[in-house]
């Protein structure tokens, strides 16, 4: 099974996630926002990280940072899904390791699709 | 389960006793555990169930409400803040004796000391801030340690200093006198070695050890009591910055940051994380246990 | 024993106020360390400044410069102590920044003082500005304001942004009461064709709906 974290500081919008993910066959974990990411990522290989950009503590940009440049923490996909919907926004976070990048709020079938994409798991 | 009544509300079953008219649904639960998860970082589920209404009840009773949904809203909007830090209190286990959470001893003593020696020049010494040191278990620990468990002991001169804001707390850690319930997870030879008996099934540390410890009175909100601390290269702060409200918190962790060395490591409780505090100390990750490290400075790394 | 208490106290203080008056304690001295220093001394500077009520335009500059968390933490609560006009207005505007570390952190800032924040509360909840708008709710979040779930339901019924939105129903969840009721469920309406938004609010009624009204 595949295992996701998703970051975000709002309850609901984990919650909504949690509920698509589920559904579709992944596991998932949570954090509040990028520092817990990081922590939880360093207990846990994920294969998938959710992340929101505007977090608490440390932002989605920063967590991509400090992900890609740490040595010990699984290098997998990072989907932004963030309010941020200036092109700018999308070439920031390409340009620090993201992997791809949806503006909120998601449609599930386009979520699911991008999720089970960059797991590698084939698309039903 | 006896004595008790079964209702369906809609689609949820609620059991309650007759003697209490106070229920916790299941969307209350949610809603309160995603609060207190956002606050604290600990996460109540289903398993926890029993454990977390039977505690909610208690502060709702204790606060006098006469339900979950005015207890939460006094909760959530009470200016102080003082009762989330009850809540904290009765949810979390606060017990304080010999060698707890030793996987941080370990890593202290196989990780911590080894990279800050490193970074040390023959004959510089070592501090260690154990805040708040409650009755002494804490310092008197990393002390029994580092004398038993640090292969570099003999090489580098250590201060321990020991700091709370309960100077009652203070004196009986100055004292040095423990029931049975503090040592129970010391190793039987280290009980020999360090401790006698002294009547009344109590032990009291030697005196060697009481004399080794810096005990000092500190309130770590105030940045003018700690600006004389200063240079510590590992601080254990256990179990204390989770019972201050958001600002408090912040606060403190910035005058720890200040009273270290750079390169310098800290220690929280095993359930708490500086995810709910500040982004200014380096996560990182040993074998034993996750630690915080204030970040070296440019010309160090 | 390799363990002891180290006896030299005093000369270990005089050897701290050294250190502190090697760096110029008076207010030029410290704004010319808060822009020109090394990131611990911009740091101390930062700290110390906290003393001073003319401070806040300093710091706010820097702010905007600083690129080290620990020195930009250090103004952030510095500022906060300060507390006057500048410091919350110029925090305010924070938000409009395009660092995102910088507009999260004076989100988190300004939810530490909600009692200075209040009257601003109205004016940034109407901002042109979506993203402002959302972050106004996030606000809030840490209001203790007997008009916060009006404010929600003002959003609920006005706002266009459909995150907005969706950031006030995640809210409600937490705060709502039956007077949100009616609103959540046009909201509802008016967004039909998102599914978060009928999920967000779906949560929400439930929580406002089944919560134990016994006793």
């Amino acid at each position: 099974m595949k295992k996701v974290l998703v970051v975000d500081d709002a309850g609901t919008v984990r919650m909504y996630y949690r509920k698509l993910l589920e559904e579709a066959g992944f596991e998932v974990d949570e954090a509040v926002n990028g520092l817990e990411a990081l922590e939880k990522a360093m207990l846990t290989d994920y294969d998938l990280y959710i992340v929101d950009i505007n977090m608490p503590q440390l932002d989605g940009y920063s967590f991509l940072q400090r992900l890609r440049g740490s040595e010990d923490l699984k290098q997998s996909p990072v989907l932004i899904v963030s309010t941020e919907s200036e092109e700018q926004d999308k070439e920031k976070a390409f340009a620090l390791g993201a992997n791809f990048y949806l503006f909120k709020p998601v449609k599930p079938v386009e979520f699911i699709k991008y999720c089970k994409l960059l797991t590698g798991v084939a698309y039903e | 389960m006896l004595g008790q009544t079964v209702v369906r509300q809609g689609n949820d079953f609620v059991a309650f006793c007759k003697e209490e008219d106070i229920i916790i649904t299941d969307e209350d639960f949610e809603k309160f555990t995603e609060f207190f998860y956002r606050k604290t970082g600990i996460r109540f589920d289903e398993s926890k169930r029993y454990f977390v209404d039977r505690r909610l009840i208690e502060r709702i009773k204790a606060t006098g409400h006469k339900s979950f949904k005015t207890y939460f809203t006094f909760l959530r909007f009470e200016a102080s803040g003082k009762e989330l830090q009850n809540l904290i209190n009765v949810l979390t286990v606060n017990e304080t004796y010999f060698f707890r959470e030793e996987y941080q001893l370990q890593c202290m003593v196989k990780r911590m000391l080894p990279e800050i020696v490193s970074r040390k020049k023959p004959g510089e010494l070592i501090k260690i801030w154990s805040i708040p040191c409650s009755t002494g278990e804490e310092p008197y620990s990393i002390a029994i340690y580092l004398l038993e468990y640090w292969k570099d002991i003999d090489k580098w001169d250590v201060e321990i200093i020991a700091s709370d804001i309960d100077t009652n707390a203070l004196e009986k850690a100055k004292k040095g006198i423990y029931s049975e319930r503090s040592i129970k997870k010391l190793p039987n030879h280290i009980l020999l070695k360090y401790f006698a008996p002294c009547g009344k099934g109590e032990y009291q540390i030697s005196e060697d050890l009481r004399n080794s410890i810096e005990f000092t009175r500190v309130n770590i909100v105030d940045p003018k009591e700690t600006k004389r601390y200063r240079g510590f290269d590992i601080v254990f702060c256990r179990n204390l910055l989770i019972y201050f409200d958001d600002l408090s918190r912040k606060i403190a962790a910035e005058n720890l940051y200040d009273a270290m060395n750079p390169g310098g490591f800290i220690c929280l409780g095993h359930s708490e994380s500086m995810s709910r505090i500040t982004p200014i100390f380096k996560v990182r990750k040993f074998p034993e246990a996750i630690v915080y490290q204030k970040p070296l400075e440019e010309k160090d790394k | 024993m390799p363990i002891k208490k180290q006896e030299e106290k005093e000369e270990k203080l005089v050897e701290i106020k050294q250190e502190r008056r090697r760096f110029q304690r008076d207010f030029e001295g410290l704004l010319k360390q808060l822009s020109c220093g090394t990131p611990t001394e911009r740091r101390w500077a930062a700290r110390d400044l906290a003393d001073y009520k003319e401070a806040s335009k300093h710091l706010l500059d820097q702010l905007l410069k600083e690129e080290d968390i620990s020195v930009r933490e250090a103004i952030i609560s510095s500022l906060l102590k300060i507390g006057d006009e500048i410091a919350i207005q110029g925090l305010i505007e924070c938000l409009r920044s395009d660092d995102a570390h910088l507009r999260n952190s004076a989100i988190e800032a300004l939810k530490v003082i909600p009692e200075k924040v209040e009257s601003h509360i109205e004016k940034l909840l109407k901002d042109e500005d979506p993203d402002v708008r959302i972050f106004a709710v996030n606000i809030l979040e840490s209001l203790r304001h007997p008009k916060v779930v009006k404010w929600l339901i003002e959003v609920l019924e006005k706002d266009e942004n459909v995150n907005v939105c969706g950031t006030a129903l995640d809210l409600l969840a937490e705060v709502g009461t039956e007077e949100a009721v009616p609103a959540i469920k046009k909201v509802k309406e008016r967004f039909k064709d998102e599914p978060y938004i009928q999920f967000a609010a779906d949560v929400a009624l439930k929580r406002i709906n089944a919560g134990s009204n016994s006793g």
